[in-house]
């Protein structure tokens, strides 16, 4: 371990933890992923919307695609015509994030005509300025990931075997699985539906009864951001900083060749941990909020 | 992720058969094309070929998840998407060692078209006999998903790699990563027409042509790659005709979406009867 491999690690947490926010807003902007069923059954149960349906594809292969095609880009620029690294990435985000529009404006646009007979409009102005806000984060998310795995395939020692494209889909997954299971309740179970009681669960009959309206007027994707750059975008980026971080900060402090026990031993004591705080956390709510209104006991299976 | 249905039991304007044989057809042609031009000519500039053949398959592909997911299998759309280049990726591989091993590159298409179609239907009977899927043509939709995969996978491969051997392929494709933007790309170019159009009245010349575009997108990004690996006229060969494409396909995207939309406008409230 040196000072250097410690600041990197370091930076590498600090980039995580921007791209998970980023990434968590981005989906959230365009109602990807779980709180996605709700958007697309609002309509069919007599809803319509003015809310953004970027149905891309489950949150990790679409930021897989961001985080790989930025990757590549970077990588051909730097490899090919000896391009300064950051230069070269931002090159390389920037393509992503003209990827991610082409994706979200054909995904709203294509959802959004398949419901025709439950009279789903079309909105162009919606199109106009929440896609652009959609790329903006992409950018950043696919600039971040790509430092990543610039960092660990060509800075820290030792480089990281396999080439930076690959790293990146593998971030560019991981991330997606984080967002979608940390930020997207915060979105799914609070935002679209703010006027249930918390903690209630969704009933099957209140599928699709979304909220529609806002403080003024119809409520549309930004007011989501908004809402979820509270708390459900930065979670998602302590969850995605935190698993980069102490992920390589084991193999940073401990030589991953001649102290692999000692490496995989701290990784198990970080699950261990960690599981004990979940349990920790979920019992003091239950504690602290339970039981709830309506809870009429266990139902036997 | 939707659970929002799917076109129940998907009417088609197009013939699945047809279109199966379009899809394997010209992704065979364009990728032997360019390997035969390249290799007779002595250039890489017909690489783009190779492109065209994988954008084939790829609406091959999109047909196929169509036609499965359209039982109702909502969130499964990207899931089937990853396994069908997932089965690609074994069905190409293999092709193409067994080739080079055999000393007959040229073979290796077809032995990674047969090959992957054989493994498809062989998941496909494990999906619904072993799994209990229950769809009547799991079996037809994963073996046309994963030929169109390993065409896919191949096709964009050559335009990278700007040659069937397999050596070339690992120090090309695989060494450098690129076959990380094949994969995912590739993926969604398949999975991404369905399930952007998922809803009850989906169109399939909507789906398909949504399908020409991101294999269009996914040529660009190939192109792209190809600028570290083959000449430059290659690489901008590939990238311009890829844009020109997917501009084509898009601005035909939007005029299909203009057709089936209840309503296209500027900006508004709600419907009036949502009011």
């Amino acid at each position: 371990m040196d000072a250097l491999s410690m600041g990197l690690v370091a930076a590498m947490g600090a980039l995580a933890t921007v791209a998970g926010a980023s990434e968590d807003i981005e989906s959230d902007i365009g109602s990807q992923s779980n709180p996605n069923s709700q958007v697309q059954l609002a309509a069919q149960v007599g809803n319509p919307h003015r809310i953004y349906n970027k149905a891309i594809s489950g949150e990790p292969p679409a930021n897989a695609l961001w985080a790989t095609t930025a990757a590549v880009v970077a990588y051909t620029l730097i490899t090919k015509f000896a391009m300064p690294a950051l230069f070269a990435i931002a090159i390389g985000a920037s393509v992503a994030a003209l990827f991610n529009g082409v994706f979200s404006t054909s995904a709203y646009f294509g959802r959004s005509a398949s419901q025709r007979r439950f009279n789903q409009w079309i909105y162009l102005d919606i199109v106009r300025y929440t896609t652009t806000s959609i790329m903006a984060h992409a950018w950043i998310t696919a600039f971040c990931i790509t430092c990543i795995a610039y960092i660990q395939t060509a800075i820290l020692t030792p480089h990281h075997p396999f080439p930076m494209p690959v790293i990146a889909l593998i971030w560019g997954l991981t991330v997606g699985a984080i967002g979608s299971s940390v930020g997207d309740i915060h979105y799914g179970g609070e935002r679209e539906f703010q006027w249930r009681l918390f903690g209630q669960g969704l009933n099957t009959m209140l599928s699709g009864q979304i909220v529609r309206k806002a403080e003024a007027g119809l409520r549309n994707s930004i007011d989501n951001a908004w809402f979820c750059t509270k708390l459900g975008g930065p979670l998602t980026g302590l969850g995605f900083g935190l698993t980069v971080f102490l992920d390589n900060w084991r193999t940073t402090v401990f030589d991953p060749v001649t102290q692999a026990g000692l490496a995989i031993g701290m990784g198990l004591f970080f699950v261990i941990i960690m599981n004990l705080y979940n349990f920790y956390v979920e019992t003091s709510i239950r504690k602290k909020y339970g039981p709830y209104p309506g809870y009429k006991g266990d139902i036997a299976a | 992720m939707t659970v929002g249905g799917g076109a129940g039991g998907a009417p088609s304007a197009i013939d699945p058969k047809k279109l199966r044989v379009y899809g394997l057809a010209g992704a065979l042609v364009g990728i032997y094309l360019a390997a035969i031009l390249n290799s007779v000519l002595g250039t890489d500039i017909f690489s783009i070929l190779a492109a065209a053949g994988a954008v084939a398959a790829a609406v091959m592909g999109a047909n196929a998840v169509r036609r499965v997911c359209g039982y109702g299998i909502g969130t499964g759309v990207p899931s089937i998407g990853m396994l069908a280049l997932g089965m690609g990726i074994v069905g190409a591989s293999f092709g193409l060692s067994t080739a080079e091993q055999l000393g007959i590159s040229m073979a290796g298409v077809i032995i990674a078209l047969v090959y992957a179609m054989v493994f498809g239907y062989i998941v496909g009977a494990i999906a619904n006999k072993v799994m209990g899927f229950n769809i009547p043509i799991m079996e037809e939709g994963l073996t046309d998903l994963s030929g169109a995969g390993a065409m896919a996978i191949i096709g964009w491969s050559y335009a990278v790699s700007g040659s069937l051997a397999y050596a070339d392929m690992v120090t090309k494709v695989f060494n450098t990563g690129y076959l990380a933007i094949i994969f995912i790309c590739g993926g969604l170019a398949i999975l991404h027409p369905f399930n952007a159009n998922l809803g009850p009245d989906e169109k399939q010349d909507r789906t398909l042509v949504n399908g020409l575009m991101v294999g269009s997108l996914a040529t660009v990004a190939v192109g792209l790659c190809s600028l570290a690996t083959l000449s430059t006229t290659a690489a901008l060969i590939t990238i311009v005709i890829g844009a020109a494409a997917w501009y084509y396909f898009y601005v035909w995207y939007y005029r299909l979406v203009k057709r089936d939309a209840a309503a296209v406008v500027g900006t508004g409230l709600l419907p009036p009867s949502a009011l």
